[in-house]
């Protein structure tokens, strides 16, 4: 990565962006039609699937539901092609399961699962191609997806990336930019109430700088709420007006 | 074997103590449990207590090709095994989310950080490097394991000494330790790793959670520090609700916390180092602290004694003065006695007349205070009570 | 062979806004506030946050007088007592069957609420327990009444009359629960000539109509003599309308459905499915809805 430039001296990132711009985001919900909810997300070139089935009754052993709760059941999983270099990845790995876990943790903070006691919720999201932000995109897919699944929540839950450079807090990193060896720190907030539902950091940063960095991720992170909430509520006219009768 | 669950008296007691700021072993919120360090007689060889927790760590090292994009490059595997030694909860063949969690979080923790010089392990560029390998064992589970492992896995890492090795060309020639002193791994920084337990949705923390706090709590932030302040990771699990400001409060108290481990860190392999060159005895069996009948030593428990004397009068001059009641037993059925209340029974299952029948009953008995009242439900017909005389009645 | 193949295109939502007073609709996202005003009762798909009444789900908001509620547009059944549900036994338990209605926790069957053979008022003895499995076996298709609903959710089903049992030769069709509309009857012979269920739950069993064979039934004997053609090709007709239908949304209910079979007509079975003939049947039966309603 020597001699490539994270930010250049005008302010321009690898990709042409400035410090605190995200990458283009994409959105559809209800792509497939068997799922109870599905949604696709595309975060630059980061594009992730989500689907949702439930709540249902829990399926396999009977002991591992919850008598007043619902059971959040998770799993993450990389396309073989969504690297540069095509990577078999089986699917009990310690990267895939810890993912899992996080996604896992963070929807279980949002989700009103009270409601539901004794059902399992599974989501389930895959990586079609990887570009940087991968645990963002999957948050971000998995919320739309539970939004169309019509499953209770307290608020969005909105993820993003936030790295360091040269005193610069850089929003939305690529992939180029999270290996260059810098700092990265991902966030999962509920944009209205800003509580974090996830935060999770790599690498080295002066402790003086974490405001600055955990800033300027909150900012980030309700940008893309924003651009979640004007596909959600696209969808919601759509869907509303065939309903009628 | 299945974990236990936690009682819900237990769990009730907890989250009350905790919301009155007290811990069950008398501990601060932010008081770490007592840290020992010691190290073993090979190098690279470190077992550290956190109170009850006990981990291992071993460290140890081969010359294996290095990875295809870094040839300049040494390698760095780390491996956190749970044992049932530790906790009958724990399956040895079963991934359980905790050996994941905690195996992830150890290796983001040293590797991404660099805390080693990893240039420095190569032997032949693009064919020969170090992989040093680091192993962890939880000897015993009382909370905590992510601190103890850390300041293990990272005190090992120091104390560690790599063979010498001469290169000639090609040809590389490894010499024992007894040929030549082995050469210490360079250590750039030491990250160490702090735990914070939130409690009740996040209005309540705690450092340093013991194994009964970590079954109540709600979340954990681990925040990994060198004494630097340079942060080296964070993570947030379980299913809380954070908010910006206690982030960066925690990140605060870890610096201060890291920095103190850190020093304690230094003092131990300091010992360590004095005592070999001394010539005394080291390793783990100095560690272990002879139990003997004949050797009445006790672990103390630091008290404020200052102006003792002076705060306890001021306590019992401002306090009001005890009631008088002299505790009278209450029989509840002949031959057994009831001094003191027990709390209501919460079964709830009486029917509302026999309550008001006691309740009246009771009301009745409070004036004749000195006698001994004996309320007996009892269905048995004959029931003996051997009285002092020894000799035995029929009622 | 041909085949037929087609690259994947943005469906447009061509139903007119006929019903774009749709402006009147209060549609809401997770996290809206719907009102800080303390003096209304919370309903389903809301929750309260500090006072103020936040939705939950995205949807429609419904109030009627002081009761708000948010209905999202996709959700799984939630059972009412008097429901009609086709099912499928999923499990077969001590004395009552487990069955799967596309809700969020299975149904219950209890050995107490079917109609066994030999009269109704028969006790049941421990042997009809052992036989369970002779009556109801691990998927089969039933049809029942909600009876009640457990205070978790799970609905309670009762098959205690002639029309409900177990159902025997015909096509299952699962489109979501909203798009069957309540009616006083879920039972239908169509004049096309075959019959038809509409769960509550979104599962839809078209057979064919049964010949003279009256009470036999009570729901345990399955006839298993073969289908005429002419009723099978009836029978997927009726399929993908059913299909054609619940992709453009529209309400299900038995003159609907007839409406599209009658549109259908002039096409052949198998082309029903295609995209183009598909928005075609939907816009003539849409037509002539509206103009029967108005």
């Amino acid at each position: 990565m020597a001699g490539l430039e994270l930010l250049s001296d005008q302010g321009y990132r690898l990709d042409g962006r400035k410090a605190t711009e995200l990458r283009k985001l994409q959105a559809r919900m209800g792509v497939f039609g068997q799922a109870d909810g599905s949604a696709y997300m595309e975060q630059g070139n980061t594009k992730a699937l989500a689907v949702v089935y439930g709540p249902h009754e829990v399926r396999g052993s009977r002991s591992k539901s919850l008598h007043d709760r619902a059971v959040i059941n998770c799993q993450y999983s990389m396309a073989t092609f969504s690297t540069a270099e095509r990577k078999r990845r089986p699917h009990g790995d310690r990267k895939s399961s810890e993912m899992s876990l996080h996604l896992k943790q963070t929807f279980e903070a949002a989700v009103l699962t009270q409601l539901y006691p004794r059902s399992q919720i599974d989501i389930y999201v895959k990586i079609l191609q990887s570009d940087g932000g991968n645990y963002s995109a999957c948050v971000n897919a998995a919320t739309l997806a539970l939004v169309d699944a019509g499953i209770p929540m307290r608020d969005y839950v909105c993820a993003c990336t936030a790295g360091f450079v040269e005193d610069t807090p850089l929003a939305d990193l690529c992939h180029a930019e999270e290996s260059g060896g810098g700092t990265t720190l991902s966030l999962a907030l509920l944009p209205r109430s800003e509580s974090i539902a996830l935060v999770q950091m790599d690498a080295r940063l002066h402790q003086d700088h974490l405001p600055a960095l955990m800033e300027a991720a909150t900012v980030a992170c309700k940008g893309l709420s924003k651009v979640l909430d004007d596909v959600v509520r696209q969808h919601l006219q759509e869907v509303s007006v065939q309903t009628r009768e | 074997m299945r974990e236990t669950p936690l009682s819900n008296c237990e769990r009730d007691f907890l989250l009350k103590s905790i919301e009155a700021k007290k811990r069950l072993d008398g501990r601060q919120t932010y008081d770490y449990r007592n840290i020992k360090i010691t190290f073993g007689t090979d190098y690279g060889c470190c077992t550290v207590c956190l109170g009850k927790t006990r981990v291992l760590a071993q460290v140890s090292c081969e010359l294996v090709p290095p990875k295809d994009a870094r040839p300049t490059e040494g390698l760095m595997f780390f491996n956190l095994e749970l044992s049932p030694m530790a906790s009958p909860g724990f399956q040895s063949n079963r991934q359980s989310e905790l050996l994941v969690t905690l195996n992830r979080q150890l290796e983001r923790c040293l590797r991404n950080s660099r805390c080693i010089d990893t240039e420095s392990l190569c032997v032949i560029s693009g064919e020969k490097v170090w992989q040093i390998r680091v192993d962890v064992h939880v000897l015993n589970h009382d909370g905590n394991l992510m601190d103890a492992a850390s300041v293990a896995a990272i005190s090992a890492l120091s104390h560690f000494k790599r063979p010498e090795v001469a290169i000639q060309g090609r040809d590389v020639t490894v010499f024992s330790p007894e040929e030549r002193d082995p050469v210490p791994l360079s250590v750039y920084h030491m990250p160490i790793c702090v735990s914070f337990a939130f409690f009740q949705q996040g209005t309540y923390l705690l450092v340093d959670p013991c194994e009964k706090e970590e079954q109540v709590m709600d979340g954990l932030l681990v925040i990994a520090m060198n004494k630097h302040r340079e942060i080296c990771f964070i993570q947030s699990s379980g299913g809380i609700m954070l908010l910006k400001d206690q982030v960066l409060r925690c990140s605060k108290i870890a610096s201060v916390k890291v920095s103190e481990i850190t020093e304690l860190i230094s003092k131990a392999l300091e010992n360590d180092k004095r005592v070999r060159k001394e010539g005394g005895k080291f390793g783990f069996a100095e560690s272990v602290a002879k139990e003997r009948i004949t050797v009445l030593t006790r672990e103390e428990a630091p008290l404020e004694m200052t102006d003792v004397q002076a705060t306890a009068d001021e306590i019992i001059s401002k306090a009001d003065a005890p009631p008088e009641v002299v505790p009278s037993p209450v029989i509840v059925a002949t031959g057994t006695g009831q001094v003191g209340e027990g709390l209501q029974s919460t079964w709830g299952l009486e029917d509302d007349d026999d309550e008001e029948e006691e309740m009246s009953d009771l009301t009745e008995r409070e004036k004749k205070k000195d006698e001994v009242m004996v309320i007996s439900d009892s269905e048995e017909e004959e029931v003996v009570i051997l009285n002092q005389a020894g000799q035995s009645k029929c009622s | 062979m041909a085949v037929d193949m087609r690259l994947p295109a943005r469906k447009q939502a061509f139903l007119p806004a006929i019903h774009s007073s749709s402006d009147g609709k209060h549609l809401v996202v997770p996290g809206d506030v719907i009102t800080s005003d303390t003096g209304f009762m919370r309903g389903h798909g809301t929750y309260m946050d500090d006072e103020k009444l936040t939705a939950s789900v995205a949807g429609e908001v419904e109030r009627v007088n002081k009761l708000i509620c948010v209905r999202p547009l996709k959700t799984r059944f939630n059972g009412e007592v008097g429901d009609v549900v086709v099912g499928r036994i999923t499990e077969v338990q001590q004395k009552r069957w487990k069955v799967g209605t596309n809700s969020r926790l299975d149904s219950v069957l209890l050995l107490s609420s079917v109609n066994l053979p030999g009269g109704e008022l028969r006790r049941r003895s421990a042997e009809d327990e052992l036989t369970m499995r002779d009556y109801l076996q691990e998927g089969d298709l039933i049809s029942a009444e909600v009876q009640s609903v457990f205070s978790d959710g799970a609905l309670s089903l009762h098959t205690r009359s002639l029309k409900y049992g177990k159902l025997g030769q015909g096509v299952l069709v699962q489109v979501s629960p909203s798009l069957i509309k309540r009616q006083k009857t879920h039972f239908h012979n169509l004049t096309c000539g075959a019959s038809i269920i509409l769960g509550n739950n979104g599962y839809v069993w078209i057979y064919p109509t049964p010949g003279h064979q009256d009470e036999e039934a009570g729901g345990y004997y399955t006839s298993l003599e073969p289908v005429p053609l002419s009723d099978r090709e009836i029978i997927s007709r009726l399929r993908n309308c059913l299909l054609a239908l619940a992709a453009h949304k529209v309400m299900l209910y038995d003159t609907s459905i007839l409406y599209c079979y009658e549109s259908s007509l002039t096409h052949q079975i198998k082309d029903i499915l295609k995209p183009e003939i598909v928005d075609e049947i939907v816009m003539e039966t849409h037509q002539r809805l509206l103009d029967q309603e108005g």
